[in-house]
């Protein structure tokens, strides 16, 4: 029982403030008479999702040598299309606008389709080569599929999966099991980022221009902004010489991101602005003093954080003014 | 806690209520807006987006500040002790101020100040006992983890934060598990903190963190009991192992791991059952948990076949089973069975999808294409692309 609540309902019912039908059910619900599992529904599904597909790789790594390659890539691909089969005939119609999920468990089931249509398609290409040396390539057909499906199930989950594989066939991980995206090195992997982050950035701007699913927004604009800002800062801390061109690039895509998430009310956008910005500056400050032991640059960077908080507040309040 | 933070806390209660009853439908903006002048909030609350950026820069400044001293005065044992003091002295008085203030109690800076405030102090107190009373390292750890459970629980009593509730719970039974008959210890504790945690949990008179906080101790004590009880924590000592003196280890009696694997098996459905019969969903949460953690024990012990057939069936069981609750629950009559319902009432269905998308995406998603490449597909390919990650 939440008290708090229960006072209130019946104090809002005294005054007139809520109907009687209102107020039973809000009592209900803070009293516990009510409770909703849609939560712990949810967490089994998406636990069973892991398990199967653990399961079938585990089956496929131990197995392949006795069953086959055929069988297996078959029946993991027809198990794959049972799935999108399942999803497709209870999916409600296309939209460009958003589309509510049929059902709770729309969404795992069509995500357990996916994710055996990328591992059979990982095994046939392993088992047979098809893309040679190439091989890395079936990320971008796994990627492509992802994003199709996200648009026509209107997925953001699938969306996000999409981009985060795109950036893998990149070779850029932001999976936190395979590795992090600030593990950025090389100058390769770096310009990979920004393209791909510039791209997620666009393709968020157009979302809302063009009305084409304007929700898939912030998957698309958080996506790039990582990738964007990461690369950028990855250059600013790197030790080779041009560091001060890249801090000064991302200290004024930092602003830009700053700004327009300000304007467009997207505390998310500000934030990873004023992160990437405040470690920029960190690298300005320790800069002169890296060779030697001083409490300057610590001073500097605590009253820089301290200005920081001032930006924050002041952004916030504005924001919320409005 | 002042009382104060006390009612604005109730304020804030009503007003996520409402907030989930307008998001329903089940209210119009005029009737949340009388409920918000029935029940005025002076605090502003930000999103977590502002309240983690905030206490990510506050906790920089912190370090910083530290980092300056440290750098200009360059301290012994005992000036480090100093500094810590000074930092975790500063630190709450900040907290108080802030704590105080309708205008930044509730951005992320008190939590983190209060947080960083106890860690100071802890660790100074460390560096006295091991620096300057000279004490041995396991007199110091026990010496921390006492002080540990006491600060933290006092941090939570005065600010209110569930989190410190769990680390004080975590430091007392790590303090339990090194002393002698640890395992004893973490039963008849565990069970005595969720048992006068539980009691409190729909305390009118309590301020609504501290019930939360009183959840966190439930499910701890809960937690421990079933540490203890677990037969593979029994025969891999993982509790005696905590020790001071890692003393000779018994081979455990037959009547105990008798007991101790009936425990394994009952626990978890008891605990399902009281959240069930209590219709508290982060009993029957805690209850899932156990369950699995069980079943993995159960796998260890007996082989009943393949680890790949027994993760596909229970992934099927489970996606099955979570299928047949939701239709069953969907298909009663007013959607709801003894209490329960699949529909999701007043909480954010929005917020929740983006919670679940970060875990989806960061387990699912494959390996980077072109490091995976340097290594030649004949090199050991990856089964994946989709999120597994097996090598064969």
């Amino acid at each position: 029982m939440n008290p708090d609540v229960v006072g209130a309902v019946a104090r809002l019912r005294a005054d007139k403030v809520l109907s009687g039908e209102q107020a039973a059910l809000f009592d209900r619900v803070a009293r516990r008479l009510l409770v909703s599992v849609r939560v712990e529904i949810r967490a089994l599904l998406y636990a069973g999702v892991l398990l199967l597909t653990s399961g079938v790789g585990l089956l496929v790594k131990e197995h392949h040598g006795e069953i086959g390659p055929w069988a297996i890539a078959v029946a993991i691909g027809l198990a794959g299309a049972a799935c999108l089969f399942w999803v497709n005939r209870r999916a409600m119609s296309f939209s460009w606008g958003e589309v509510p999920s049929p059902n709770v468990a729309f969404d795992y089931i069509l995500l357990l389709g996916l994710l055996l249509f990328a591992s059979d398609l990982a095994y046939i290409e392993v088992q047979f080569r098809l893309l040679g040396p190439q091989w890395a390539h079936h990320l971008l057909i796994v990627g492509a599929v992802y994003l199709v499906a996200a648009y026509l199930w209107d997925s953001r989950t699938v969306l996000g999966l999409a981009l985060t594989t795109l950036a893998a066939w990149r070779g850029i991980s932001v999976s936190l099991v395979s590795g992090s995206l600030w593990n950025i090195h090389s100058d390769d992997l770096r310009e990979n980022a920004l393209v791909l982050g510039v791209v997620y950035v666009a393709a968020a701007a157009l979302s809302v221009l063009l009305r084409r699913k304007p929700h898939f927004e912030a998957v698309f604009a958080n996506a790039g902004l990582l990738l964007l800002l990461g690369a950028l800062v990855s250059g600013a801390l790197d030790d080779h010489a041009a560091w001060a061109t890249w801090l000064a690039v991302l200290l004024l895509a930092a602003i830009v991101v700053m700004w327009h998430g300000f304007r467009l009310d997207r505390s998310l956008y500000f934030a990873e602005g004023v992160v990437a910005a405040y470690i920029g500056l960190l690298r300005l400050l320790f800069q002169p003093f890296r060779h030697t032991q001083s409490s300057i640059p610590y001073l500097l960077a605590a009253l820089l954080g301290l200005g920081v908080l001032f930006v924050i507040f002041a952004a916030h309040r504005r924001m919320q003014d409005r | 806690m002042r009382p104060e933070s006390v009612a604005w806390e109730r304020a804030a209660e009503v007003h996520e209520a409402a907030d989930g009853w307008r998001r329903a439908g089940a209210i119009d903006e005029a009737t949340k807006r009388a409920v918000g002048d029935a029940y005025p909030d002076p605090c502003i609350t930000p999103s977590a987006v502002w309240r983690v950026l905030t206490a990510c820069v506050i906790a920089v400044v912190i370090f910083c500040v530290f980092g300056a001293f440290e750098a200009a005065f360059r301290p012994d044992a005992s000036g480090h002790q100093v500094l810590l003091f000074l930092l975790a002295a500063a630190s709450m008085v900040a907290t108080e101020v802030l704590e105080a203030s309708p205008r930044f109690s509730r951005r992320g800076a008190a939590g983190t100040t209060s947080f960083l405030g106890v860690v100071c102090l802890l660790v100074g107190f460390g560096l006295f006992l091991s620096e300057t009373v000279h004490m041995r390292l396991d007199d110091v750890l026990n010496g921390m983890l006492t002080a540990g459970f006491v600060a933290w629980a006092a941090a939570c009593w005065r600010w209110g934060s569930p989190v410190f509730a769990a680390l004080s719970a975590a430091s007392l039974f790590v303090f339990l598990g090194r002393v002698a008959n640890g395992r004893l210890l973490w039963v008849l504790v565990g069970a005595a903190l969720a048992a006068l945690a539980a009691r409190r949990l729909d305390e009118p008179a309590w301020a609504p963190s501290h019930r939360r906080s009183a959840a966190v101790l439930v499910v701890a004590g809960v937690a421990a009991v079933y540490a203890a009880a677990n037969i593979y924590s029994l025969d891999q000592y993982l509790i005696e192992d905590l020790g001071r003196f890692h003393p000779s280890r018994m081979v455990s009696w037959r009547a105990i791991r008798l007991l101790s694997t009936l425990a394994t098996a009952v626990l978890p459905l008891a605990v399902l059952a009281w959240g069930l019969q209590s219709r508290r969903a982060f009993l029957i949460d805690t209850g899932i948990v156990l369950a699995a953690l069980s079943l993995v024990t159960l796998r260890h012990y007996v082989h009943l076949a393949p680890l790949w057939v027994v993760l596909t069936l229970s992934g099927a069981a489970l996606v099955a089973l979570a299928l047949a609750c939701e239709r069953a629950l969907r298909r009663a009559p007013g959607g709801e069975i003894a209490g329960f319902t699949a529909e999701p009432l007043f909480s954010d269905e929005r917020r929740q999808h983006v919670l679940q998308m970060v875990p989806v995406v960061a387990v699912f998603t494959a390996a980077p294409g072109q490091a995976a490449g340097e290594k030649g597909i004949g090199g050991g390919g990856r089964f994946g692309g989709g999120g597994a990650d097996e090598k064969f």
